[in-house]
């Protein structure tokens, strides 16, 4: 079965309308930066001072008032969106694998960010940087893009999301919103990886995997548990005693992400793989309110 | 110790593979987990502290090695010596005669009597073996020795109550004989001690007086032997009343043709003087009403005399049964007075089955004899007529008496010769004999029943050498036959050779019963008293003159309306296919007959011909009453009431040791599987 069908295109441009209907244009493209310009929109009045542009004297102030007072607005800049797609080999896991449906999702949200004129970045990562298609802008760069994710291979020795945006700040010469496609399985914790991220002023955004057997897995009695990413065995009984605190453990996890995301104002999506993935993007924007 | 399979100790071979397989741990399945991030902490961040989680494995390895150990014993069967040395064999006899269905003890005692051996059966111990024996008439064997709990109650709810009485003697002494010389043998009796000991004597006592009246036919007490193996449970009280009839008797009156005389016996087995009434009906006609005043254990004995052409089913009924001091008393009263004194509902109501009689024609060709001509015209069921010539065509329908002179061949139906004077084709008149003597008379015959010729003066009789052998009624000395049947195909025959005009044969009581025999005989009524039977009693019917063309089944129906299909004895019916359709005599035989089982139930049973779907005219009816003293009397011997039997109640190693090996193996197994295999199953 192929990762991106026939139909993805048309998902794709049905998930951008009704984002940007959701949004009432408040576009990734239109986005406001603190910096004070050229833009349209008004910001604030300051008073007159000798060198003023007087292209931006609010004459109905002076009218009304009598007072010289400058107008000044926001300037408006594209937006760079950075994505992280998590390529180690624990994303093979389930089935379908979360790393499909992490790769449609980056697809669909590069393709919502081209639409809006942004442009977009997509690192794949593991214990770093693996690969990467470069920033770009424009709907026509989908196709390549389509392609790229569907080259990319589970791999790498284990999950380093520190490695990895440390990769990803290398690149980037401007800030803008790094999202972060991962199960976040990894060993030396995700919080380095975000701060980084929130280090460097990114509008970060965290958006979670997980497998619903890793959730609440099944298998009890004597066993061989493999590691997915390292290959290692490890031979174990598991009761279900292990199985509650497995699950107590898995939990805690999860609530550890929300906490950080929530503590630190990082957007956060955590969903199994059972959900399609154009319904997890409508909820992702709804909660983090990328789109202004 | 002893194992019954030793062999099967092999099979703890099993337990080799299994530690192999423990120690390999060659089954561990592979699972791929994305993380052991969580995995990790588990284990290693929280390792196993308690002994337990450390010897886990070995204990599992253990409980395995238990379980195999616990199978292979189960398997190879293992016992003790000394339960060998303790099992007991056991009979349990069971009364269920009649006098079981007494309510006294509730529900019944039969019912009593069997929870209570349902209680012994449950009692069993491993190894013990029990039989079930029914004391009927006949002892019954249900089921033979056995330690197989649920068969044996099988068979104990299997037996149902009956109408017959009791006979423990021989049924304690066929368990007796199923124990044999084992050490730890016992009988257990359950009864209501109504024994049929003495019911048997007086049975025996009614069968050699017939029906002479006014003798005291009360069977007398026998105590049982003292046997430390036996051990009664009894099931009754001794101040249970009833009141029963004991005997009732039909038969037809020897000397008026259509009289009957009737026997009645009831008998007041109470210690209350009771009052109350004996009707008797004849198919359903009211015939008599006698008072009943009886006295503590008294006994009413009645002969009555009546008269009836057409017979019937007779049926005497005990109503009105009062205590004597109570006699006026409110209906209500009464009711619950005769519940008290009257417990057993069976021996109220007799039957007796009257035969009917029927108008003969009867032909006499005869020179002349008066005293023949009167005794035949004596009998009101003889429609006569006598004629000195032979006649030109012999009717069918009647029976032809020929005096003196005889056709040179005999004509066809039935046929009374009396003195021939010439041959015929059945025989040839020799030389006379004279002052015969009869010395050899046929008692079993029908025909000479009540009839006795030893002491007749005959001065003459014929000589006849008869072309078949004949059955011979009444011989002389010399072994000539006086009083002949004649076998032949074309009707019955006799043939009395004696010359009725000298000597005093025709002045004796003999002869008119002879005839009268005889037209009994002719009509095919197989005799004066059709006996009512007691129950439990086997008999014969003859089929001697029933038609057996085309030959058929035979049904025995039940008062309740049951069939039973019943085989045909004798060879009649097989002959009649060989013999020539033109051979007129045929060579003496046994007549076919019947052979009745024992008739459990009271009331009339009925032979009948054919499928039981039709509705045929029976062939034969039969009168079945208890008649039977035990078991109206329905007291417990207080003797056997003095000893206070011990229960017989099994500890709690009842199962053979197998057994608790194998539920110490589902044990085992559930606690292995409870603590290690459920999550692999899960």
């Amino acid at each position: 079965m192929p990762l991106f069908e026939p139909d993805f295109l048309t998902r794709l441009e049905y998930l951008s309308i009704i984002s940007k209907r959701v949004f009432r244009g408040s576009l990734l493209a239109q986005r406001r930066t603190m910096q004070l310009g050229s833009g349209i929109e008004f910001s604030e009045h300051r008073e007159y001072a000798a060198g003023d542009d007087f292209r931006y004297l609010d004459w109905n102030v002076y009218a009304r008032l009598g007072d010289l007072l400058l107008k000044r607005f926001q300037e408006e800049q594209d937006l760079h969106v950075y994505l992280l797609l998590d390529c180690s080999r624990s994303m093979a896991f389930g089935n379908p694998p979360k790393f499909d449906l992490a790769r449609r999702l980056v697809a669909a949200l590069a393709y919502i960010a081209l639409a809006d004129l942004d442009r977009i970045c997509v690192l794949s990562f593991a214990d770093g940087v693996i690969s990467e298609f470069p920033l770009t802008r424009g709907k026509a760069r989908i196709l390549s893009l389509l392609k790229f994710l569907e080259s990319q291979q589970v791999g790498g020795a284990d999950t380093d999301l520190s490695r990895a945006v440390q990769g990803m700040l290398h690149r980037s010469r401007r800030s803008g919103i790094a999202v972060v496609v991962s199960d976040l399985f990894d060993e030396h914790g995700f919080q380095q990886g975000l701060d980084q991220i929130r280090y460097r002023r990114f509008d970060g955004h965290v958006l979670q995997l997980y497998d619903p057997k890793e959730a609440d897995p099944a298998q009890l009695g004597d066993v061989e548990l493999m590691d997915m990413e390292t290959d290692s065995l490890r031979k174990v009984t598991v009761t279900e005693r292990n199985l509650r605190t497995y699950k107590e453990l898995f939990q805690t996890h999860q609530r550890s992400v929300r906490e950080y995301c929530r503590n630190y104002g990082l957007g956060c999506t955590q969903s199994p793989t059972t959900v399609p993935f154009d319904a997890l993007i409508l909820q992702m924007m709804r909660k983090a309110g990328l789109g202004g | 110790m002893s194992f019954a399979s030793p062999t099967a100790l092999a099979l703890a071979a099993v337990a080799i593979p299994i530690v192999i397989f423990y120690i390999l741990k060659v089954r561990l399945r592979r699972v791929p987990v994305s993380t052991n991030l969580f995995w990790k902490q588990i284990y290693d961040e929280k390792p196993p502290r308690s002994i337990w989680q450390y010897l886990r494995h070995l204990l599992s390895l253990l409980a395995q090695l238990l379980l195999v150990v616990l199978l292979v014993l189960a398997v190879a069967d293992p016992s003790f010596s000394w339960q060998l040395l303790q099992a007991r064999r056991i009979v349990a006899v069971v009364d269920n005669s009649a006098s079981m269905r007494a309510a006294d003890v509730k529900p019944s005692r039969f019912e009593a009597a069997i929870e209570a051996a349902l209680a012994t059966v449950d009692g069993l111990r491993f190894r013990d073996e029990m039989a079930i024996v029914l004391a009927g008439t006949e002892p019954q064997v249900v089921i033979g020795m056995s330690g197989h709990v649920p068969t044996l109650k099988r068979a104990l709810r299997s037996i149902k109550i009956s109408d017959n009485p009791t006979e423990l003697d021989s049924s304690i002494t066929l368990g007796q004989q199923l124990i044999g010389q084992h050490p730890h043998g016992q009988i257990l009796v359950f009864t209501d001690g109504c024994s049929g000991r003495g019911a048997q004597r007086g049975r025996e006592s009614f069968s050699d007086e017939r029906l002479s009246i006014g003798e005291d036919v009360s069977p007398k007490k026998t105590p049982d032997p003292v046997d430390s193996s036996v051990e009664y449970r009894l099931f009754g009280h001794q101040d249970t009343n009833n009141i029963g009839i004991t005997q009732f008797q039909v038969r037809r009156s020897l000397v008026d043709p259509l009289g009957y005389e009737v026997l009645a016996v009831v008998k007041n087995a109470s210690t209350q003087a009771v009052k109350g009434r004996l009707e008797l009906e004849l198919d359903g006609i009211p015939v008599d009403v006698l008072p009943l005043d009886l006295k503590p254990d008294g006994v009413f004995k009645r002969a009555l005399e009546k008269t009836s052409l057409e017979g019937g089913i007779l049926v005497a009924k005990l109503t009105e049964i009062n205590a004597a001091d109570e006699v006026g008393e409110s209906a209500t009263a009464k009711t619950a007075g005769e519940a008290q004194l009257n417990s057993l509902a069976t021996d109220d109501q007799a039957w007796a089955v009257l035969p009917s009689r029927e108008i003969q024609n009867v032909l006499i060709v005869t020179p002349g004899n008066l005293f023949l001509q009167k005794v035949f015209e004596a009998n009101p069921l003889v429609r006569l007529t006598v004629q000195r010539e032979f006649p030109e065509t012999w009717p069918n329908d009647s029976i032809i008496v020929l005096h003196r002179n005889i056709p040179d061949k005999l004509p066809g139906g039935d046929l009374f010769i009396v003195d021939p004077l010439n041959s015929c084709d059945a025989w040839e008149v020799a030389e006379s004999i004279a002052n015969p003597i009869i010395t050899e008379q046929d008692k079993d015959s029908p025909l000479m029943t009540h009839v006795r010729l030893d002491n007749v003066l005959m001065p003459q009789a014929k000589q006849l050498k008869f072309a078949q052998p004949p059955r011979v009624l009444a011989g002389s000395l010399s072994g000539e036959p006086v009083y002949a049947e004649v076998k032949r195909s074309g009707g019955k025959c006799l043939v009395l050779s004696v010359d009725i005009n000298e000597g005093d044969l025709a002045f004796r009581t003999a002869f008119p019963i002879m005839v009268t025999n005889s037209l009994g005989w002719f009509a095919g009524q197989t005799g004066e008293l059709r006996q009512s039977l007691a129950t439990g009693s086997m008999t014969n019917i003859s089929l001697a003159d029933a038609d057996l063309r085309p030959a058929g089944e035979f049904l025995l129906r039940s008062p309740a309306g049951e069939s039973q299909l019943l085989s045909v004895r004798g060879n009649r019916s097989e002959r009649q296919e060989e013999i020539d359709p033109q051979a007129t005599f045929v060579a003496a035989e046994e007549d076919p007959y019947v052979s009745i089982p024992p008739l459990g139930a009271c009331g009339v049973w009925s032979v009948v011909r054919g499928s039981s779907e039709e509705a045929t005219q029976p062939i034969a009816e039969i009168a079945v009453n208890l008649a039977n003293d035990w078991e109206t009397d329905l007291r417990t011997p207080g003797e056997l009431m003095k000893e206070e039997p011990h229960t017989l109640v099994a500890g709690w190693f009842t199962r053979p040791i197998w057994f608790y090996l194998a539920a110490a193996a589902c044990l085992v197994t559930l606690t292995e599987w409870w603590l290690y295999q459920r999550r692999v199953i899960a």
